[in-house]
């Protein structure tokens, strides 16, 4: 429990906010999170907003996602460069080392 | 701000687990011990791990469990066949989420009762089963309350609505449950040796994570709050096997806070008062469940209606409470694959698509 | 019945033949001249056929070689929904069930069973649909039936289609001929007319970017099998099903079984749109095991993946072709689906309803 899907507020009317996910939109109660604004992306539960999702910290997360698949990548074909030998890469072609 | 999914590159993932695979064995070594076992306790835990493959990831040195949070899988027999006598009602709609319509009670599930003419309806928010209510002034509407924190909020603004509009036909069964005190049983039973919990995300975005400190403070054992996405899970449970003292940490920034969500929590200790509550394979746990505050008897479907439901029928071999507990591994019942299956299920844990049983029928070995 | 079932005028008592605004009467399905005025100014004006002008009971057709022959029952609510109708789904369904034999669709036989009281107007507009889809797939309609139910006896209308077709390729299609190696095709994106519908039936209260994929698929198939039969090699195709209800999931789990072979799928190879993930995420369904009415899943030797992969996307039907899986002697029986993290999962048939979760 549970699930919940990141959206975006697009318009507010009282209590009820428009929230759209890509291709999807829906009305979703805002009761939960009054300091939500328009423009503001949401996790959305059983119809209900139930937290203002902080993108400094989402972007964060992404950054450093980011980062690891770098390390991964460089590792990778540093550990390519040595099983064979530092001059040819795995289908024979060469490969500057 | 891109989808969670497209925004991680695959290599990250692989990262994570290699650094996983060492810390663990760092881990092992600084504790002593053979195994690092780690327990989930959130029902989309459960499943994001299936969907995702997760296990093909993990080092062998780290075994991942499942504990009791799949509310389905939780709620008590009694508490089912309760919903069962009142789906039965002539003049209710029973509203429920659509994850509990297969669950099999004493002699019925919500499915059999509505193809024996039932009036049972599958909403998607408790708002939902309001405006039955307002639309239909002549039926009972009745919500079948199940969730922890993250739910039971959802449902204390659905039933002050109801309230507003002055709306007589609508009440909520109440089977809720919150997450901490479950977890403190299943310490104090000391069945496994729990190195760490993967906290749940969503209950976590409600309540915050003070409510967990007790964890590491009084038994030694630390946690992670964490999201639903792979890598979500994946660096929890590196933070945890980093750890060097327990400790609570929030790996959901992006959604949680140390303080949760205020207004949440106001609006269901608004509606809802702790009361003890029968868990499936744990028993009785005091104070771990919610009912409706006197205030709000004329929605409490418990005091509108008067329903007995006669004696609960635990299926015969039915080992959904020792799975609950973390203590046996779904594979390991006689009924597993066998006699309970997802298309012919006997408990909770392989009804539920997050349940530990389900999900590790899914995931049985391919490779087999 | 539905909303717009209850828009039509009550016809009176006596009224001859269907006038325009008018409700269906229980005298309509009675077999009189209330019948035959229903039959000729709905039916045979829609369908306009020289074989169904003639009102026989029975249509004499001259089929070349061998004939494929299926049914298929509609009861879709709501009747109408974005890219579709009911009258749509039963001329495509039964076209396309046609061409996972690699039959040309012949002929094509329509019944009815309507409730009383629904609205004539309604009943012209699926006969319209019909009609042109019909055209698409260059099938003429060329028999039916019509009864009509008391009020509340079904829910509006329910459509079955029967179909004949001429089977094009000399080699047989199924399981059987499945072999290891043989590449796993889809004609494009999964889970469209599921989200339509569910959308249309307005019970989760949400609007998608999405119309149901609903379409006759006869032109993809035979460009299929021009493109085997243009590098020589008409066999490869050797099996083709479309995936409804149930979804991918279900075709190719069926498939595996009957054929004692394992199926490899890679879960980033299978298009999505994202208006269907994203319903998908917030309802808690797997867009795998949603139903289609517009793709195709074709099961070809490796050799001519490429080029059949090739062809299907010249076809507007099949613009997201690609391969999404292998089938393989491991683990024979199962479906194994590659998530986009390399981590591996068995795929199993979903089992009961489509129901939504919070959990």
């Amino acid at each position: 429990m549970c699930l919940a899907l990141p959206m975006r507020i697009t318009a507010i009317d009282g209590q009820l906010a428009t929230i759209v996910a890509e291709g999807l939109e829906q009305r979703a109660s805002v009761v939960l999170v009054p300091d939500a604004q328009i423009g503001d992306y949401v996790l959305v539960h059983a119809g209900y907003a139930i937290s203002v999702i902080d993108e400094a910290e989402a972007d964060e997360t992404y950054a450093l996602l980011a980062e690891l698949a770098e390390a991964a990548a460089w590792e990778d074909s540093r550990d390519r460069r040595h099983e064979t030998g530092g001059t040819f890469d795995r289908d024979g072609s060469q490969e500057d080392a | 701000m891109t989808r969670p999914a497209d925004a991680v590159p695959p290599g990250a993932l692989k990262r994570l687990a290699a650094d996983l695979a060492a810390e663990a064995s760092a881990a092992l070594f600084r504790r002593g011990s053979s195994a690092l076992t780690f327990m989930e306790v959130c029902g989309t835990h459960t499943m994001a791990i299936a969907r995702f493959g997760l296990r093909d990831l993990l080092p062998p040195e780290v075994r991942l469990v499942s504990g009791p949070g799949c509310p389905v899988c939780v709620t008590a027999m009694g508490d089912l066949d309760k919903v069962i006598a009142l789906a039965r009602l002539p003049e209710v709609t029973l509203t429920t989420f659509g994850d509990l319509v297969r669950v099999p009670a004493s002699h019925s599930s919500l499915a059999a009762e509505r193809a024996a003419g039932a009036d049972v309806r599958v909403v998607y928010s408790p708002r939902d089963a309001i405006e039955i209510a307002a639309g239909e002034p002549a039926r009972q509407a009745v919500f079948a309350g199940i969730g922890f924190e993250t739910t039971a909020p959802t449902v204390a603004a659905a039933l002050l609505e109801a309230q507003a509009r002055g709306l007589s036909n609508f009440s909520v069964l109440s089977m809720h449950k919150t997450m901490p005190p479950p977890l403190k049983a299943l310490l104090e039973l000391g069945e496994t040796d729990i190195g760490g919990f993967v906290l749940p995300g969503h209950v976590s975005v409600v309540t915050g994570s003070a409510c967990y400190e007790f964890l590491a403070r009084e038994y030694g054992v630390g946690g992670v709050i964490a999201g639903f996405e792979a890598h979500d899970v994946l660096q929890a449970l590196l933070a945890l096997a980093r750890q060097t003292r327990p400790a609570i940490e929030i790996g959901y920034g992006r959604a949680v806070r140390p303080e949760g969500n205020r207004v949440a929590q106001r609006l269901m200790a608004q509606v809802f008062e702790p009361c003890d509550a029968d868990w499936r394979g744990l028993g009785v746990i005091p104070g771990s469940g919610l009912r409706l505050r006197d205030e709000y008897a004329a929605f409490d479907a418990e005091r509108r209606f008067d329903v007995e439901a006669g004696q609960p029928l635990e299926p015969r071999g039915c080992r959904c409470g020792e799975v609950l507990r973390g203590v046996l591994d779904p594979a390991e019942c006689a009924l597993f694959g066998a006699r309970c299956t997802p298309e012919d299920p006997v408990g909770a844990c392989m009804v539920s698509s997050e349940g530990a049983c389900a999900a590790r029928y899914r995931f049985r070995g391919i490779d087999d | 019945m539905t909303e717009a079932g209850k828009r039509g005028d009550a016809a009176g008592p006596g009224a001859a033949g269907a006038t325009p605004g008018g409700r269906i009467l229980l005298g309509h399905g009675s077999g009189g001249k209330l019948y035959r005025d229903l039959v000729r100014d709905v039916f045979v004006k829609a369908f306009a056929n020289p074989l169904l002008e003639r009102l026989d009971d029975a249509v004499a057709l001259t089929p070349s070689g061998r004939i494929a022959f299926t049914t298929d029952s509609h009861v879709v609510q709501p009747l109408t929904f974005p890219g579709g109708d009911i009258g749509r789904l039963a001329v495509a369904g039964t076209v396309n069930d046609l061409a996972t034999a690699a039959a040309r669709p012949l002929a094509l036989a329509a019944a009815f069973i309507i409730e009383e009281g629904f609205a004539v107007d309604e009943l012209e507009a699926i006969c319209a649909s019909m009609a042109a889809t019909a055209e698409e797939a260059g099938v003429p309609i060329v028999t039916g039936d019509t009864k009509v139910v008391e009020r509340g006896a079904c829910d509006g209308v329910y459509v079955t289609t029967t179909g004949v077709g001429e089977i094009v390729v000399g080699h047989e299609l199924g399981a059987q001929t499945v072999c290891d190696g043989d590449a796993v095709i889809l004609s494009g994106g999964i889970g469209d007319h599921a989200v339509a519908v569910l959308a249309a039936r307005g019970d989760f209260h949400f609007s998608a970017d999405v119309r149901s994929d609903c379409a006759p698929l006869w032109s993809l198939v035979e460009a299929a099998v021009d493109a085997a039969r243009d590098v020589g090699e008409e066999e490869s195709l050797h099996f083709l099903r479309d995936p409804t209800r149930g979804g991918l999931t279900t075709v190719l789990a069926e498939l595996a079984e009957e054929a004692k072979l394992g199926i490899e799928v890679e879960e980033a190879a299978i298009p999505v749109s994202p208006a269907v993930r994203s319903v998908c995420d917030l309802l808690g369904y797997d867009p795998l095991t949603l139903a289609n009415e517009g793709k195709m899943v074709l099961v070809v030797a490796p050799e001519t993946a490429e080029a059949l992969v090739a062809a299907l996307r010249v076809q507007p039907l099949g613009r997201d072709a690609a391969q999404v899986g292998v089938v393989t002697s491991a683990h024979p029986g199962r479906v194994a689906l590659r998530t986009v993290y390399g981590t591996r999962r068995v795929l199993d048939m979903p089992v009961g309803e489509l129901l939504p979760r919070i959990c």
